[in-house]
């Protein structure tokens, strides 16, 4: 696991030490499942995401 | 000190009577930062004599009568993580760019200031509000008043401990998982998460964009209401900010009619603090006292929510950082760059499936407030922990094994505003901690229902005794 642990972050370009990546990997499987739990929610099958993308937004200055 | 208002709404009454001054409130709080603040590490930046000047400068408006409103004349933190034409932003850390926001206030600190607020410092915060603290870097460690060897909770760490010690009247915090309402717990003071998008979020440092909030921390529920009046309302910079502003409502004490929903499951797991249940216990029954009507109610897609937290905070966080991790990993503390790696760890569909589920969870817990009107659960289930607690196998911060005791996510990833407030104490003497939580945009059912249990208790008004001592 700790292999696939550094290939994900290898692809991010995130320079882990070996400690970081095996403590990293010590809690990847708990976390990965909780991901793929959220596959297995029924009410989401067909459901928008909470995401929206406007046609005619702007950036504003915050300061102005 | 101990003759001054403890609270912000207190203290604005004293100066409308004439009893206090401004420069008297903020000379007090200066005189405590003198004291604490090498102890407790509250401030990464001091404005004393600009806050002095604000404050000469409100005492002589109010004498003519020119009234802004409840915050002028009130000493003032802000996380520093927002930024603040006075000084540089640092988010505490040493990546980010400090011409970022220089010389510019935030949409929220100007709302304050044109409010007549007394901004004395920025205050300290996890690096990038998220993290822990690393003794590694060169920046203050936040400790806690009620405990120098505790964790005051984050990441809004200096303005929870600034209340609690006496260093502001209020302040501002951000919560993208939890970083007004933990530090707010650990504090022994009351905090503010508004609903998403009620209050704009531009010109504070991102965590998590569709997660972050700004809010107030301070005394009392009354004083977050009179803060969040002030930093309600549309603000074209922020894409998510709506046009929902926040007229603070009447305290009248009286909940007749109100329905208050208590969670217990999964809010008091194996290692809760001994005196947790019964405390919690007790701050239902104020409720009820006062006119409530209090029935059982669980919350749907719990863990689904605390996962979804997880997931949508690393990626947004990564898409922030990305650059600067690749070529300054060690130049972020340890805490930060493990939170943000986990973006890496997870798919764009995973990211969008997290927010599929986030808006199934919004359908379910908004017909649950059909049934009720307020959800009451401890915001921890224990004080806050020692730096030694914290501490996991390998001498790195156990994030995870903290975060099975705090109950703070799940809000962050429905939207829903939540308030705080101090309910007592651990077996050790720390603060326990109440979380009330409405519908969306119903910050008025919570404030109520907060204040009206702080007319019957003191909590909140509980002073760590090394601001007493310092006091004296």
């Amino acid at each position: 696991m700790i292999e696939v642990m550094k290939t994900l972050l290898a692809a991010a370009q995130l320079p882990a030490s070996e400690a970081e990546s095996t403590a990293y990997t010590a809690g990847y499987e708990t976390q990965r499942a909780a991901v793929d739990a959220l596959y297995e929610v029924p009410a989401a099958r067909y459901v928008d995401p909470a995401l929206r993308f406007r046609a005619a937004a702007r950036i504003e200055d915050w300061a102005e | 000190m101990t003759d001054l208002p403890q609270t912000l709404t207190d203290a604005a009454k004293a100066l409308r009577e004439g009893t206090v001054t401004s420069v008297a409130l903020t000379q007090a709080a200066i005189d405590n930062a003198d004291r604490l603040d090498a102890t407790i590490g509250t401030y990464l930046a001091r404005f004393d004599d600009y806050a002095l000047e604000r404050a000469s400068t409100a005492d002589a408006e109010l004498a003519r009568g020119e009234d802004r409103g409840p915050l002028h004349g009130i000493p003032f933190g802000v996380k520093d993580i927002i930024a603040m034409a006075e000084g540089p932003t640092t988010a505490q850390s040493l990546i980010l760019d400090r011409s970022w926001g220089a010389g510019k206030d935030a949409p929220t600190v100007a709302r304050v200031k044109a409010a007549g607020a007394v901004i004395t410092g920025k205050a300290t915060t996890m690096e990038f509000a998220c993290g822990m603290p690393d003794a590694t870097k060169p920046f203050p460690i936040p400790r806690n008043p009620w405990n120098p060897d505790t964790w005051p909770g984050g990441s809004s760490s200096g303005t929870g401990s600034g209340v609690a010690a006496g260093m502001f009247l209020a302040g501002l915090g951000t919560d993208t998982a939890g970083s007004i309402r933990i530090p707010a717990a650990f504090c022994g003071v009351s905090g503010l998460m508004p609903t998403f998008g009620r209050v704009p979020k531009s010109g504070c440092v991102p965590l998590g964009y569709s997660l972050d909030h700004i809010g107030p921390l301070a005394r009392s529920a009354r004083d977050c209401a009179s803060v969040l009046e002030v930093l309600a309302g549309f603000h074209a910079s922020d894409p998510d900010c709506v046009d929902a502003p926040f007229s603070v409502p009447e305290f009248d004490g009286d909940l007749s009619g109100v329905r208050v929903g208590v969670v217990r499951e999964n809010h008091f797991p194996e290692g809760s603090d001994p005196a947790l249940a019964g405390t919690f216990d007790a701050a239902v029954a104020v409720l009820a006292e006062r006119g409530a009507t209090v029935v059982e109610v669980t919350l749907p897609y719990w863990q689904e929510m605390i996962t979804a937290d997880m997931i949508t905070m690393g990626c947004e966080a990564l898409a922030y950082h990305r650059t600067d991790l690749n070529s300054r990993w060690d130049d972020y503390f340890v805490a930060t760059r493990a939170m943000v790696a986990t973006g890496a760890m997870v798919s764009g569909a995973d990211y969008v499936q997290a927010q599929r589920v986030r808006r199934v969870a919004q359908d379910a817990i908004g017909r649950l407030f059909e049934t009720v009107d307020v959800i009451a659960t401890p915001t921890a289930s224990v004080g806050a922990p020692t730096f030694d607690a914290l501490a996991g196998p390998n001498g790195e911060t156990d994030i995870g094994a903290l975060f099975s005791m705090i109950h703070t996510p799940y809000w962050d990833s429905v939207g829903n505003p939540v308030l705080v407030v101090p309910m007592g104490f651990t077996v050790d003497g720390l603060p326990l901690s109440l979380q009330l939580a409405g519908p969306a945009f119903g910050e008025a059912a919570i404030l109520r229902a907060g204040d009206a249990y702080q007319q019957s208790t003191d909590w909140h008004l509980r002073v760590p005794e090394p601001a007493v001592q310092a006091a004296a």
